[in-house]
């Protein structure tokens, strides 16, 4: 709900989204993730860049929905510095359990 | 029919099943073999293992009870085997339910000449994950490729909503009183998007009930008067209850109804001719009280949400009772609600699971369509959408894709190449170098548009596409179905880690790192490191339900896991709720995953007996606590727990006499009271509570003050007055919330000082002589020290979280924790 996971920076859109656009802009990203859109795969945070994935995605859409989540994120949002959307540092080389651990949903 | 989707929903009744298709613009309810768009969950077996399903087998109920069975749902989950004599053979619960599901899956095919081989299927709201995975299997015997569970009132509010028309914004509330369940749902329509705002519902109030109330009335006009809790008289009750329940369905036209039985009733070996009346009069008084309690569900789910009588949009009533005028008329009275008419309220949840299918983009039909030839492309885009813009995302396969890609809007208007048509184009969409593509479309309000995709290579020729087009539906959409439960690991300390909160979107996933309590030695058997599953709304463990345990024993670990080591375990949820999870341990690199006791747990009748007279006696105790302090809510409320017991006993009493169903119903009960019981326990303890949240607040106060962001003042503002309002309502649980989101703001402002560790350290460090592993704690105590003098916090931090993990955890605690080996 704060920074790195806060619902707008997820879905990649302004505290002024109506209701229509926080769903046609997950149901956009949740496609180019499926295809393997490679600008889909991170976000922009105050925080520096992101990895995006579409459990994270659905979990933004569902808290914007709820008016009182939602408006916990603005506030969040609000108070945030800009967004870092520097491009995303290339990956260290992966350790052997690395596959391993992103199957079982650990965000590296 | 070749080219369009089937969308196909299926609910699964306690007392009655139904199913509907949806082919993109209309929804039709599918009748069975006799005509019907119900069909009794009836399964009988008889002696040649022959099966019957539905009305036929209903009519076997009164004459050969013992091989016809009704009412399985129930127990679904639990793994008990239902017996067959005359077939000398038994069935699971989720195996009869298959042979419901392979009938209705049966009348499709016969009603429209296709295989099905996907569909979704309701559940109740209040479904334990068991339950759902039973349902699962249950669809899978019956030869389901895949489903999809959704929960009840979801189904119903959808195809409620389908048909507003965009009259229906506002909050509305979905009355849904099935056999055997309530459930009261709160929605809220807005942009064409549904919302499931609350929920709520009683898991023992169905139209049983209401037949149970009549069955006894009945019976204490005979003159031999039978009683549920002896097995010897079971037969003579079932008879009269089915003739109760005609009864029921007869005076919901007509003032009276005349009960007789063809056949004497043989009760105590005695002949008692059944021959009464019955007043429409009489079994209204009789259901009142039951009705009413399902009224006082309603209430109190729009008290919690800001709603008074009045203010609803719109009243859905769903399941075979509020067929009954009585219900219609008192619900609607107490509500102050219009009740929406044109819904059938028998079939309206299968037609719901059918919408919600082309949500889920789930076509029912077994076999593809044959895929044209041409350039293959990958499409992601809404089966059915809210929104009238909605994004196509695509990607064509292989090298040197097309350039231009435009959509082309062919149906959906008037009919291609009539006068009217209305067709409608994209402007061109870029192709990427690796083949993607994204492109916006325009629907119509509430059709269905089929658009076709053209395709352009680097010269401008026209590149043919496999597939070739693509639908949308435009209409009511709902999310992501969400968790009705908050799942979680019960930790040695006997609290809970949530994994995922109620209402959080399926399907999800998350990971924890747990630290264990234990060492599992490589090779011995009897070394186990338990993680125990729990759902429940409750931060005890003990007060949720175990819905699983995932068991790490020495025997199969590669090498010993010394205490303290990590492991991350991931519970995962797949849009029909069901789980999986798996436990990772670094330090071994080997990774678990088999759930085990996906069970129902039993219900023995003894057990119960015990469970009941434990409450009781604890029910006693802080009825003379709540007198004595004059608390004047609690004892209204303790007055509830005790009718709630009671009912409970009655049930158990039908257990003993051998009513399965009953026993599951009361050990349910019972656990809600236990529930129930903690939350009393808690205002008993309100004093204290109260004085604990003026320092709380205090605290908070003033570390965030100090210490916090602009944003966690603002928020600490919100909790402060949260607060206040819990302690102006005597509400302990919502104080506890409350207080517990306060210390999560003062621990983030306070964490974010350098004293902060500092602190924590000193306070492990007091605790030294406890730890476990005494050499390696004086060590991390030795380098703490150090890690103070230079100042490195970073190092201090963890040195103090290695601390705490070899800090001991309390017995009593660990037994509360259902004996979990993580913390």
């Amino acid at each position: 709900m704060k920074l790195a996971d806060n619902p707008f920076f997820v879905l990649g859109v302004t505290t002024e989204a109506s209701r229509i656009e926080v769903e046609r802009e997950a149901q956009k990203l949740l496609g180019m993730l499926e295809l393997g859109f490679a600008d889909a795969r991170t976000y922009a945070t105050p925080l520096g860049p992101r990895e995006r994935t579409a459990e994270m995605v659905r979990a933004a859409v569902a808290a914007l929905r709820d008016p009182y989540r939602r408006l916990v994120a603005e506030l969040w949002a609000h108070h945030a510095p800009a967004p870092k959307a520097e491009p995303p540092v290339p990956e260290p080389p992966a350790p052997a359990r690395a596959g391993l651990r992103r199957a079982l949903g650990w965000r590296p | 029919m070749a080219d369009t989707p089937l969308y196909v929903g299926i609910d699964l009744g306690t007392t009655n099943s139904a199913a509907a298709v949806f082919d993109g613009e209309r929804v039709s309810v599918v009748r069975n073999a006799q005509g019907a768009t119900v069909t009794p969950s009836v399964v009988r077996l008889d002696k040649q293992g022959r099966v019957t399903v539905g009305a036929r087998a209903r009519r076997f109920l009164e004459q050969d009870p013992t091989n016809t069975a009704a009412e399985f749902k129930r127990l679904m989950g639990t793994g008990k085997p239902i017996e067959f004599p005359a077939a000398a053979t038994t069935r699971k619960p989720e195996e009869l339910s298959a042979e419901v599901l392979k009938a209705l899956r049966q009348d499709i095919t016969d009603q429209l000449n296709v295989t099905i081989d996907r569909a979704v299927i309701s559940v109740p709201a209040l479904f334990e994950l068991p339950q759902s995975a039973a349902t699962s299997e249950a669809a899978r015997l019956a030869g389901f490729g895949r489903v999809e569970l959704l929960q009840e009132p979801i189904a119903s509010a959808l195809a409620a909503g389908w048909r507003a028309d965009g009259d229906g914004a506002g909050t509305w509330l979905v009355f849904d009183l099935g056999g055997g369940t309530f459930d009261a749902s709160l929605l809220e329509t807005r942009d064409g998007l549904l919302r499931v705002v609350g929920h709520d519902g009683d898991n023992f109030l169905g139209g049983r009930d209401f037949d149970w109330a009549i069955t006894e009335h009945l019976a204490s006009q005979l003159p031999v008067v039978p009683r549920r809790n002896n097995p010897a008289h079971a037969g003579a009750l079932r008879a009269l209850r089915m003739a109760a329940e005609d009864a029921k369905i007869e005076l919901s036209r007509g003032e009276r109804a005349q009960v007789t039985l063809a056949q004497p009733l043989v009760i105590d070996g005695q002949d008692v001719e059944v021959d009464l009346e019955l007043q429409r009069a009489t079994v209204e008084r009789l259901c009142a009280p039951l009705v009413d309690r399902a009224i006082e569900v309603c209430v109190r789910l729009m008290t919690a949400h800001g709603l008074g009588s009045g203010q609803l949009a719109r009243l859905v009533m769903v399941g075979g009772p509020t067929v009954m005028p009585m219900v219609r008329a008192r619900v609607a009275a107490r509500l102050e609600a219009t009740i929406a008419l044109g819904h059938d309220p028998m079939t309206l949840v299968a037609q719901g699971a059918a919408l919600y299918a082309a949500t889920a983009g789930l076509d029912g039909r077994a076999t593809s369509i044959a895929v044209p030839a041409g350039r293959q492309v990958w499409l992601q885009y809404p089966a059915v959408s809210a929104d009238l813009t909605p994004h196509v995302v695509g990607k064509f396969i292989g090298a040197d894709p097309p350039v231009k890609v435009k959509l082309v809007r062919t149906s959906g208007g008037a009919a291609p190449g009539s006068p009217g048509e209305d067709t409608w184009t994209s402007p061109d969409a870029t192709v990427g170098p690796d083949g993607t593509w994204l492109s916006t479309v325009t629907l119509l309000p509430r059709r269905a548009c089929t658009f076709q995709i053209e395709a352009r290579g680097a010269g401008g020729e026209v590149v043919i596409v496999s597939p070739p087009s693509l639908t949308i539906v435009q209409g009511l959409t709902i999310g992501d179905p969400p968790l009705s439960r908050t799942l979680g690991v019960a930790l040695a300390n006997g609290h809970v880690q949530t994994y995922l909160e109620r209402g959080a979107p399926l399907p999800a996933r998350r990971t924890f790192t747990h630290h264990t309590i234990e060492t599992v030695a490589k090779g011995s058997s009897d070394s186990v490191l338990r993680i125990p599953i729990v759902q429940g709304e409750l931060s005890q463990a003990h007060l949720c339900r175990l819905v699983g345990t995932l068991d790490i024993g020495g025997d199969v670990v590669v090498d010993t896991v010394p205490t303290g080591s990590a492991v991350e375990v991931t519970i995962e949820l797949d849009r029909g709720g069901r789980l999986a999870a798996r436990a990772l341990v670094p330090a071994i690199g080997q990774m678990f995953e088999h759930v085990a006791h996906l069970l129902v747990p039993d219900a023995a009748p003894e057990a119960l007996d015990a469970a009941l007279r434990d409450l009781r006696r604890q029910l006693m105790d802080a009825r003379t606590d709540a007198f004595r302090h004059g608390l004047g809510q609690m004892i209204e409320r303790l007055d509830r727990i005790e009718s709630r017991l009671s009912e409970a006993e009655r049930d158990i009493d039908a257990a003993h006499g051998g009513d399965a169903d009953a026993a599951q119903r009361a050990r349910r009960a019972l656990l809600d009271v236990d529930g129930t019981m903690a939350e009393a326990e808690l205002a008993r303890k309100w004093p204290e509570l109260d004085e604990q949240a003026r320092h709380a607040a205090i605290s908070a106060s003033s570390t965030v003050g100090m210490y916090g962001t602009e944003a966690e003042r603002v928020l600490l503002q919100d909790v402060l007055s949260a607060i206040e309002k819990a302690r102006r309502d005597r509400d302990p649980a919502e104080l506890e919330r409350q207080m517990r989101l306060a210390q999560r703001l003062s621990n983030a402002a306070f964490n974010r000082t350098p004293e902060a560790w500092e602190w924590y350290f000193e306070d492990a460090a007091s605790e030294v002589s406890k730890c476990r592993d005494l050499p390696r704690a004086q060590k991390l105590v030795t380098e703490g020290k150090a890690a103070i003098e230079r100042s490195d916090n970073a190092e201090l931090r963890r040195i103090v979280k290695a601390l705490w993990q070899l800090l001991p955890e309390n017995s009593e605690a660990r037994r509360k924790g259902f004996d979990s080996g993580v913390r």
